[in-house]
């Protein structure tokens, strides 16, 4: 397909305004409502000027902004620093600035409801955020992206640490250490291996990194000449941003990083950071190595013979999805259950992308939007419940359906688009995913033997499955169950059938255990009413020292500290004069992710979905059109836009569009 | 003679000889040493200046541009030449904008009197000698003038432990410098030439014992050189001096003696001995890339579990000379070029770093890493300088660090040296370890979670209370202060979009050592 | 081998006494006796270059350059020693005093503040602040 290239401002403007927003918001620090008049703004104005560009790109013009035909001068000799806006990058960016704006009002109405402290870092660093990542998504070679995928893991750092407390210390460690291995030692690693591949290929001493539709041809080239080493970037490049699509083994940041606020858990640990990672994935795929490159340098691997390289990742995506939705069955908290639903999800996208044929990849693609409104949806919704009733087990949400209607409205058809269920965002890419796989069959080809195929086939199928399994007794608990009269959660943990009781937070609850895999911590778990028994008896976790043994809440001397506040927020049904208590009582390290939810004493009180009661506007508006687009998304495909961006972008990979 | 050549012996002649003139005065007038300090540091930026417009005007080949000043009339190869190339007069511009930068923080921070200006001009003009000569002998002398500058200036902290760190540092300075003297007999025995462009032009010409002694020589100067830059194992007189010398010579010393050191290093290496030699000499590169590798992994780790930040950021010195190092061990353009900017790069982070850290000390009490929990709400501009010049330290993009690190690993991807490149990766992580640390302290840590720490810092005497008003010697926090450190840390960040311009100006240089071509 | 010691002994003294000196600072705990083992390295070194000066045509031992030497005979030019090393010698001395000062006036000031020269004691005060 033909491509006219346009040197243009606008992606650079589209990189910039938030991040010069970032300047205004700090500046802006003593004025609540100015600063997040900002953040508004500056997510307007983004996504303005990321869909003036769409018309353009859709009829195949690429914006292109260069620092070298800027100033004159290479960002390192021979790579240039460029941002282009090419279809690839659109989805990326348009998804990401869309959705920013719905969160930056649903953020203003979290943060304001839980009256968090440093607002004003959380704002900043949330710009910024967004910032990096349509940097990441219109980087127009290996060390722009690499650029803006280092910025992106540093300015989310922030955010993951937001609770100062020792839990989310740990976590922001963690989160640290895992995306700059993945960024700084393996894609940096991995760039300077395409670097110096494509420079000896050139016998010019001009080396390439610059994205090309369909693999850079130098490299091409110069994988013929070596393909160890092309092999060794691939991996590299791969693994680089698998850290941040969470495939395993480089998953286990992501439930950790659940710690922190939940629009950042929302936006950033399920569309715009894990999507990056995915994102890089398919850029990896698409415009660096060519669909072509895994099959013509399989790797010979003893006994089993020549691997195309990308089976090996599809065997740890496949892996991924079906594991991290058993893992998520396991999950009490809701935050963390939907954490390891995205980890599965976003091996959805690797999976589509590493079958290399092109009705995978455009399931994949789409999935990149139709998995983000849903999730989000889940995320505002989990958020919602959490600053109205500090609820976050699952296991203490029987009946909460009748407290927050719309809210829960909400979740469920979040929940049915995650599970692929017809009519929603989900279904549309899977089905594309499952075709691909099917036809991929049929035909063989890609490198693919068709048993593979039907294997991830059989995987996507089964983690459908899975899905509605995790999420439906959320939905199912809220709705179908009362306050006095419910299963236990985890569904799973418990004898078939279910059991009559329930626990919530016990002491020492070792979700926030580093391991956090599920399986170690059901020793330290009692059986508990959560209903019936004075929740302030049970323990503040102050991080996984102190909390992760079996002492009994009562003669922990920290949670006891903390008790009265705990129960003013309990018997406190408002939700602003709880904050209000809770500012006043309570000045230092005390995280409201640590209050145990449950139904009050009596149960839940019942507000109506018409009068929008259960929360403030500043939620509920932007969970309302997050669940609209997913409806939309599911119903109009071809009215939305993301699906002949998709196929665009097949069809320039390919020569061909699918549809 | 043209007044252009004149500048390079001005530039290390007036330092030394005004380095009287505030002891002078000081016996009739008590404060008229920071005027002439200034003056002088002002006069000889502007020269360096100057001098780089000549230098980088110029065009062709690294010795047609260079200025070169043949001290006294005598001709090379018998005489003594200061040489300004495209490499030199870059760190002469480092050195001397380093030394108004910090000259300025010391009006307020300290410390101040006659004497600590003589030293201070001391060691400016031999660093700036140490930078422009280009004769082996003499760069031994500025080696033990910038010794006993650095030596003076150390033990002019106000506790007694920095006699000890400044005696540790004369100690083993002294016998480094000795070594490397030892070589320049050896290199004199078999080339009977001090002069480093003779040197250059005999190196490669030796043969049978003369080319024994010549390695013998190599050997003695490397060595040498590797206790001046602080490479493990020879590092340990280098936290000492750095923790326990005034907060206002720190940044002085830990921003230029091991960087002008490690310069005079590549400039030994690459002029006078040549890629060739060190290739043909057996085992000659593998050693010094296994020096600096080893040396980046050790300092990492022993920056991780210091308790004081200057100490910290000391071993955070050793891993990235070790990582300079290494890339001249590479023996690529790529990676040489890559060790130089690193080692301006460097240069430039670790002053600004170790202001902020005086900043702290004065404005916050802090000198711990403890202690400096909260910082980023009771001092936001130091604490987002800080943050800045830390991560750019630890090589993220867009910052000097990352260009200097890019080009290095580039390097040892092109010399086929995976184990080093695997190193050079790593030491990105290595680094984050003792940076985030810092950086979780400062941002994520309220400060009354840790307050005892911060008595504890205020009664040893170094500085304030926590709320900032009683002064211990009447130092403060001025606007000034903060604008150096808020202004090298956009510098840092800046010249991360130089990468190109740097590696243009530094080609005829790194031409000149004929590097095998590499793409 | 014999033949070597016998006509460059001078070398070897001087690694004999190069090697005295590092000794004597690394393992000496007295502070002033680690000074002097700086100073005996350097003066080895010293001694090093002056042996490196020394020249020899035919058996004939070339003079100092100040004073009037003994005529090659083959070529009528003067049998002189380098007088290169003798001027960096000159220098080094020079230099070696500086250092020599500066670190005893280090000394001075740490006895004064701990009353004490041995590094041994010396850490032991210092453990106990």
């Amino acid at each position: 397909m033909s491509e006219t290239v346009v040197t243009d401002l606008r992606p650079l403007a589209a990189v910039l305004v938030s991040a010069i927003a970032v300047v205004f918001i700090v500046a802006s620090y003593r004025y609540p409502n100015v600063r997040e008049g900002w953040s508004v703004l500056a997510a307007l104005a983004k996504f303005a000027i990321v869909a003036s560009m769409l018309p353009g790109v859709m009829n195949g013009t690429v914006y292109k902004w260069s620092f070298a035909e800027a100033t004159g001068l290479d960002f390192v000799a021979g790579v240039d620093f460029a941002l282009r806006a090419d279809p690839l990058g659109m989805l990326f960016a348009l998804l990401a600035s869309f959705l920013w704006i719905f969160t930056s009002f649903y953020a203003a109405g979290y943060m304001r409801g839980l009256d968090e402290h440093a607002q004003t870092r959380f704002f900043a660093a949330f710009a910024a955020s967004l910032s990096t990542a349509v940097g990441i998504a219109f980087a127009s070679n290996l060390v722009t992206i690499f650029i803006f995928y280092e910025l992106l893991s540093l300015v989310t750092y922030p955010l993951v640490a937001h609770n100062e407390d020792s839990e989310a210390r740990i976590a922001g460690r963690k989160y640290l250490t895992y995306t700059f291995f993945g960024g700084g030692v393996f894609l940096l690693a991995g760039t300077v291996l395409v670097y110096w591949l494509t420079s000896s290929a050139s016998g010019t001493d001009t080396a390439t990194l610059e994205f090309q539709a369909g693999g850079i041809e130098l490299l091409t080239e110069a994988a013929a000449a070596d393909p160890a080493i092309a092999q060794a970037a691939f991996y590299l490049l791969i693994a680089g941003f698998g850290v941040k699509a969470a495939v395993m083994p480089l998953h286990s940041w992501l439930a950790d990083a659940m710690v922190a606020p939940t629009p950042v858990s929302g936006l950033l640990h399920a569309v715009a950071v894990v999507k990056s990672g995915a994102f890089g994935v398919a850029r990896v795929y698409l415009d660096v190595f060519g669909l072509e490159f895994p099959t013509a340098y399989p790797l010979s691997v003893p006994v089993v013979g020549d691997v195309p390289l990308n089976i090996p990742v599809a065997i740890l995506a496949a892996f991924t999805l079906t594991a991290a939705s058993i893992i998520a069955l396991r999950k009490d908290h809701l935050k963390r259950r939907l954490a390891y639903s995205t980890t599965a999800q976003l091996s959805y996208i690797v999976l589509g992308l590493s079958m290399l044929h092109p009705i995978g990849v455009l399931g994949a693609l789409l999935h990149i939007p139709a998995h983000a409104f849903g999730k989000l949806t889940l995320f505002f919704c989990a958020g919602a419940i959490h600053v109205e009733t500090h609820t976050d087990y699952v296991s203490e949400m029987a009946g909460i359906g009748k407290r927050m209607p719309l809210t829960m409205s909400a979740f469920t058809l979040g929940a049915a688009s995650m599970a692929g269920i017809p009519l929603l965002a989900g279904f549309v890419s899977k089905f594309y995913l499952l075709i691909g796989a099917a036809s991929g069959a049929e035909v063989a080809v890609y490198g693919l033997e068709a048993t593979w195929l039907w294997i991830f086939a059989a995987s996507l199928i089964v983690s459908g499955v899975l899905n509605i399994a995790y999420l439906w007794p959320v939905v199912y608990t809220a709705f179908f169950e009362s306050e006095d009269r419910h299963d236990a959660k985890p569904v799973f943990e418990f004898p078939a059938g279910g059991e009559r009781k329930s626990y919530g937070v016990l002491e020492g609850e070792a979700d926030h255990d580093i391991a956090s895999d599920g399986g170690s911590d059901d020793s330290t778990r009692k059986d508990r009413y959560a209903v019936n028994e004075n929740p302030s008896d049970a323990d503040v976790p102050f991080g996984p020292g102190s909390g992760a043994g079996s002492t009994a809440a009562g003669e922990n001397p920290v949670a006891a500290d903390h008790d009265d506040t705990d129960q003013d927020d309990h018997t406190d049904e408002h939700h602003d004069s709880e904050a209000n208590e809770h500012h006043e009582t309570d000045d230092e390290e005390h995280h409201d992710d640590h209050h145990h939810g449950g139904a009050p004493l009596g149960g839940w009180e019942r507000r109506s979905p018409l009068t929008f009661a259960e929360s403030t506007w500043l939620m509920l508006m932007p969970i309302t059109v997050i669940v609209t687009g997913a409806v939309t998304l599911g119903i109009v495909p071809d009215y939305a836009v993301f699906l002949e961006l998709a196929d665009t972008i097949v069809a320039g990979v390919t020569g061909e569009g699918v549809l | 003679m043209s007044s252009v050549e004149l500048l390079p012996a001005l530039l290390v002649v007036v330092p030394i000889l005004l380095a009287t003139v505030p002891i002078a005065l000081g016996l009739r007038y008590d404060r008229t040493g920071w005027s002439v300090t200034l003056a002088t540091t002002v006069g000889l930026f502007a020269g360096t200046v100057y001098l780089a417009t000549v230098v980088y005007g110029g065009s062709g080949t690294n010795q047609e541009v260079a200025v070169i000043h043949e001290l006294g009339g005598f001709t090379a190869p018998m005489g003594i030449e200061l040489v300004a190339d495209t490499l030199s007069t870059m760190i002469a511009l480092l050195v001397t904008g380093t030394a108004l930068g910090v000259l300025a923080f010391t009006r307020v921070g300290g410390p101040r009197g006659n004497t600590f200006y003589s030293g201070y001009l001391l060691l400016v003009g031999g660093l700036l000698g140490l930078t422009m000569t280009g004769d082996v002998f003499n760069m031994f002398v500025f080696l033990e003038i910038v010794g006993l500058g650095s030596y003076a200036l150390i033990s002019s902290g106000r506790g007694p432990e920095a006699a000890v760190a400044a005696l540790k540092y004369l100690i083993i300075g002294t016998v480094g410098a000795s070594i490397y003297l030892i070589g320049v007999g050896f290199l004199f025995m078999a080339t009977g030439s001090l002069n480093m462009l003779d040197l250059a032009a005999t190196v490669p010409t030796l043969e049978g014992q003369n080319l024994q002694l010549a390695r013998a020589a190599f050997a003695f100067i490397f060595v040498g050189f590797a206790i001046k830059v602080a490479q493990w194992p020879l590092h340990s007189w280098q936290p000492d001096a750095y923790q326990h010398a005034p907060d206002g010579v720190t940044p002085l010393i830990a921003a230029l003696v091991s960087t002008v050191s490690a310069y005079a290093l590549a400039r030994l290496l690459f002029t006078v001995f040549g890629a060739e030699f060190i290739a043909s000499t057996p085992y000659a590169s593998e050693i010094i890339v296994t020096v600096g590798a080893v040396s980046v992994v050790a300092g990492s780790t022993l920056a991780v579990i210091q308790t004081d930040v200057k100490r910290m950021l000391a071993y955070s010195s050793v891993s990235q000379f070790g990582l300079i190092v290494a890339a001249y061990g590479l023996l690529t353009e790529t990676a040489l070029v890559g060790a130089l900017i690193h080692l301006i790069g460097h240069g430039l982070m670790k002053a600004g770093l170790f202001i902020a850290v005086g900043i702290i000390a004065i404005g916050y009490g802090a000198r711990t890493v403890d202690a400096y929990a909260g910082l980023a709400g009771e001092r936001p501009f130091v604490a987002g300088s800080m943050a800045v010049l830390l991560i750019a330290l630890v090589g993220i993009p867009p910052s000097i660090g990352f260009i200097g690190k890019w080009y290095i690993a580039v390097g040892a991807i092109e010399a086929q040296s995976w184990l080093v490149a695997g190193v050079i990766f790593l030491s990105t992580m290595l680094t984050l370890a003792y940076v985030a640390r810092l950086l979780e302290r400062m941002y994520f840590t309220p400060a009354s979670a840790l307050e005892a720490g911060h008595e504890d810092t205020a009664t040893v005497g170094h500085a304030v209370t926590d709320g900032g008003t009683a002064t211990v010697r009447g130092t403060r926090v001025t606007i000034g202060m903060l604008a150096i450190v808020i202004f090298v840390a956009a510098l840092a960040v800046f010249l991360g979009f130089a990468g190109d311009a740097f590696f243009a100006l530094l080609e005829p240089f790194v031409e000149s050592a004929d590097l095998e071509v590499s793409p | 081998m014999i033949e070597l010691l016998a006509t460059r002994y001078a070398y070897l003294l001087m690694f004999v006494l190069l090697g005295i000196g590092l000794y004597m600072t690394i393992a000496s705990q007295n502070l002033v006796k680690k000074l002097i083992g700086v100073n005996l390295f350097q003066t080895a070194i010293f001694l090093f270059f002056v042996a490196v000066a020394y020249v020899e045509v035919d058996g004939e031992p070339g003079g100092s350059p100040v004073v009037p030497a003994t005529e090659n005979p083959a070529s009528s030019d003067l049998i002189l020693a380098s007088p290169l090393p003798h001027v960096i010698v000159l220098t080094a001395i020079v230099v070696g005093i500086a250092l020599t000062a500066v670190g005893l006036a280090l000394i001075v000031r740490i006895y004064s503040e701990y009353g004490t020269l041995r590094e041994d004691t010396l850490r032991e005060v210092r453990a106990d602040e």
